[in-house]
């Protein structure tokens, strides 16, 4: 506070001086403007200034537009198709484990096999997906849980494998609980953030398709100003043509149309990556989960052995979303891009009816207490019409649909970005050739005052 | 952050030239000063932990836990007083298996084909799912397969299906199955709703805990979790208990085990036979105290088929006279219940 005296001496003049800059400004400026000269000068600066604002308006919109749509390829997708993934490697490794349950002794190699994979991937894909959920607090969430549970659920299979194999019921109890824990917290979590992560590409093709006004309005103000200060030239001078001016003009004009050219393909390219590429490969997931969900409830049927009303209650109603009219699998064969697509779902069609066919025998048996051939239809891989092998192949031609659109979606969205080459870089050219016409024109015109 | 005070210093040697520039200079340190204090105090935050504060970890529990659960209104009205173990008497010896006579319960069952048995599938020595085959093994399913036997010839001709302790009576009641033997207390309020064979096993409530506890009752468990299956006699005597227990039921028998393993109940109170079965399973765990009820177990039948009834005691009088009955005790509970037993004397209302 000793520093209070010295400051106000030396500076107070200094402020006032400057509090009156703008004052000053505008009052040499109504000077200038009214002559003529200073008039074409002030004309000229504000096109100028117009023309470089709106340059780097549009040239950050063009590279914002450019990012947003690499970011779908890059990154937005591929976590999204990362969660879906954990949700389809927990609820089979689910399925899984209570098949080999099912099939008694010691778990079967191949039944292993497929639950060690199906733990990899989900951990792997977890870990992709968490490195992308901050900021996202509802995202965040299901992650923790999913990296918080994900390790008991695995430890309670282990201690259900060890009492398995010394002949004890304990180890169904554990395996059980293992089950609920999986169905009550990891798929939820799973299936929520696949949910956020959908939404979140969404929103990302929103962006991308997005008419860029603000730049746009600019661009159009800007051609406006130009056409207007023409056309006070040509009263004024009464010569038509100002060379810099109709330079300028043209350089607007090709900047408007190249971008509003590029911009209305890429965003209909982007649509249709969304239509046959991501909405796509929603409907197929969704298909895919529904299926994930029948299996588990068909061998936690036969676990259950006679007590499992509720599950087969589940599958019944979940059979009704996966096929028939308006089902799931009809609304993917409507959005296909391509007869390849078409067929794969037509197959998988086909899959269902043979599998609920199965799963009908496999009531019929275990109702009228053939158990072990119920069971045996139900998971052995090697019948060809067992429920098992039914299952597998429905979901690899899912699997195949959904690779197919997923490259529908990076055809149509890289064409995007294609679309979008060298137009930020254009438009800020296009900006500076418009501000050097301004300059060139208003000068020639002011040096004939000279 | 020292990078800055010198630059400001040497900013300021350079202006010590005239009194004026002197004072701009020194208010440019003070600004510069205050500027670092600031930008100082900004940086000085915690240390962040990403994860948040990890304390409490919720432990799995089995599906359908349930704590403290209200008491069922059925039973508010006690049944009348009744000799629980006294069933029908056998008319006659058993007819040859595969020829029963007309318009009897069993030949119904016989023109069927196979035997509808309730059954568990969880509780190991009684009724269990054996893991390395997928059977169903125990005390329990051995007399099912008796009785399959009388009736069609073949003890394999057996439909199980799984029940509850909870669902027993229900699965009777609504004529779902033909028996049900599981563990399965007659007592004169099921008696009510269902008719019981003469007594096969005579069990008695104990208390299971961990092999490190010194608790020898259930009345040092006051305000601890006790843990029992739903539906089942030893959660009512939980739940009446004096010393104001905290009843935990579950769906399985085993399901109590494995909360006892994870440390979420502080013991199981039920039947000997059934805790026999879960020391079996793990050595950690120990019996404790006497027994403080009794539990006679029957075979339940619709209470319609007095018929059936007849045939049930039938079949187990032959089976305790051939031997079988022993067999099967050894087989099962033998190690566990030790060797010398003798099968209950069969009691006859008439």
């Amino acid at each position: 506070m000793v520093t209070t005296p010295v400051a106000e001496g030396p500076t107070a003049p200094g402020s006032r001086r400057v509090l009156s800059l703008p004052a000053t400004a505008a009052r040499s400026m109504r000077k200038s403007a009214a002559s003529s000269p200073g008039r074409l000068f002030l004309i000229g600066v504000g096109l100028v200034l117009l023309a470089l604002l709106t340059g780097v308006v549009g040239a950050i919109a063009m590279q914002q537009k450019n990012d947003t749509i690499d970011n779908l390829i890059d990154h937005r997708e591929p976590v999204a198709a990362a969660s879906q993934q954990i949700y389809r490697s927990l609820s089979d490794a689910d399925a899984t484990a209570a098949s080999a349950f099912l099939a008694g002794g010691t778990m079967p190699g191949e039944l292993r096999d497929r639950y060690d994979e199906d733990i990899a991937n989900a951990g792997a894909n977890l870990a992709q997906a968490s490195a992308d959920v901050s900021g996202v607090p509802e995202a965040e969430r299901q992650v923790n849980e999913l990296a918080r549970e994900l390790p008991v659920y695995t430890g309670l299979v282990e201690t259900a494998r060890a009492y398995n194999r010394q002949g004890y019921p304990a180890g169904a109890a554990y395996l059980r609980e293992a089950s609920g824990l999986m169905r009550a917290k990891l798929l939820p979590a799973a299936q929520e953030l696949y949910e956020i992560d959908s939404a979140r590409l969404a929103d990302s093709q929103d962006a991308a398709t997005a008419v860029p006004w603000f730049a746009l309005g600019l661009a159009v103000v800007l051609l406006g100003a130009l056409v207007a200060a023409q056309m006070y030239l040509t009263r004024r001078t009464n010569r038509l043509l100002n060379v810099g001016l109709v330079v300028a003009t043209g350089a607007v004009v090709v900047a408007l149309i190249w971008g509003a050219v590029a911009l209305l393909f890429e965003s209909s390219q982007v649509s249709d990556g969304r239509e046959h590429g991501t909405g796509q490969v929603e409907v197929i997931v969704q298909a895919r989960i529904v299926a994930l969900k029948m299996r588990a409830n068909e061998t936690l049927t036969l676990v259950a052995r006679g007590d499992g009303g509720e599950y087969e209650d589940e599958f019944e109603k979940l059979s009704g979303e996966i096929t028939g009219s308006g089902s799931l699998l009809t609304e993917a064969r409507d959005l296909a891009a391509d007869d390849e697509t078409r067929n794969l779902l037509a197959a998988a069609q086909k899959n269902v009816d043979d599998w609920l066919a199965a799963h009908k025998q496999i009531r019929e048996l275990d109702d009228g207490g053939a158990y072990a051939e119920a069971v045996s239809l139900a998971i052995s891989p090697d019948a060809k019409t067992s429920a098992a092998v039914m299952f597998t192949e429905l979901d690899d031609n899912l699997l195949k649909a959904l690779r197919a659109a997923r490259q529908q979606f990076v055809d149509e969205t890289s064409g995007a970005s294609n679309l979008m080459t060298g137009l930020a870089p254009g438009v800020g050219v296009l900006a500076l050739v418009a501000a050097a016409g301004v300059t060139m024109g208003i000068r020639d015109r002011l040096q004939e005052y000279r | 952050m020292r990078g800055g005070g010198t630059m400001a210093r040497r900013g300021a040697g350079r202006a010590l030239t005239s009194g004026r520039t002197r004072r701009a200079a020194l208010l440019g340190i003070v600004f510069g000063a205050s500027l670092l204090a600031v930008t100082a105090c900004a940086g000085g935050g915690r240390p962040v932990d990403l994860a948040g504060d990890v304390t409490s970890v919720a432990r799995p529990s089995p599906v359908g836990v349930e704590e403290n659960p209200e008491t069922s209104t059925t039973s508010t009205t006690p049944a009348p007083p009744c000799d629980p173990r006294a069933s029908y008497r056998p008319d006659g010896p058993l007819p040859p298996a595969g020829q029963m006579r007309d318009g009897t319960t069993m030949k119904a069952i016989q023109d069927r084909g196979q035997l509808i048995a309730g059954v568990d599938q969880n509780t190991f020595l009684f009724g269990f799912r054996n893991p390395t085959t997928g059977a169903l093994e125990g005390f329990d399913i051995d007399r099912v397969r008796e009785i399959a036997a009388a009736i069609l010839g073949d003890p394999n001709k057996v439909q199980f299906k799984v029940v509850t302790s909870a669902g027993r009576l229900d699965a009777l009641e609504k004529g779902q199955v033909d028996v049900v033997v599981r563990t399965f207390t007659a007592n004169c309020a099921r008696w009510q709703k269902i008719n019981f064979s003469a007594t096969y096993y005579i069990a008695g409530q104990r208390l299971l805990v961990d092999r490190t506890s010194n608790v020898t009752s259930l009345d040092q468990l006051g305000g601890k979790k006790v843990c029992a299956a739903k539906g089942s006699t030893s959660i009512t005597t939980i739940k009446e208990s004096p010393a104001k227990l905290v009843p935990v039921q579950v769906d399985n028998w085993t399901d109590c085990l494995i909360m006892l393993q994870q440390g979420q109940v502080s013991g199981v109170s039920t039947d000997d036979t059934i805790l026999a079965g879960m020391v079996a399973q793990d050595p950690n765990v120990k019996i404790v105290g006497d027994r403080f009820t009794e539990e006679p177990y029957g075979i339940g039948i619709p209470k319609k088929n007095v018929d059936m009834a007849r045939f049930v005691n039938a079949v187990l009088e032959k089976s305790i006279s051939d031997g079988s009955w022993l067999a099967s005790y050894n087989r099962w509970l033998g190690n566990s219940m030790g060797g010398q037993v003798s099968p209950p004397a069969p009691a006859y209302l008439d």
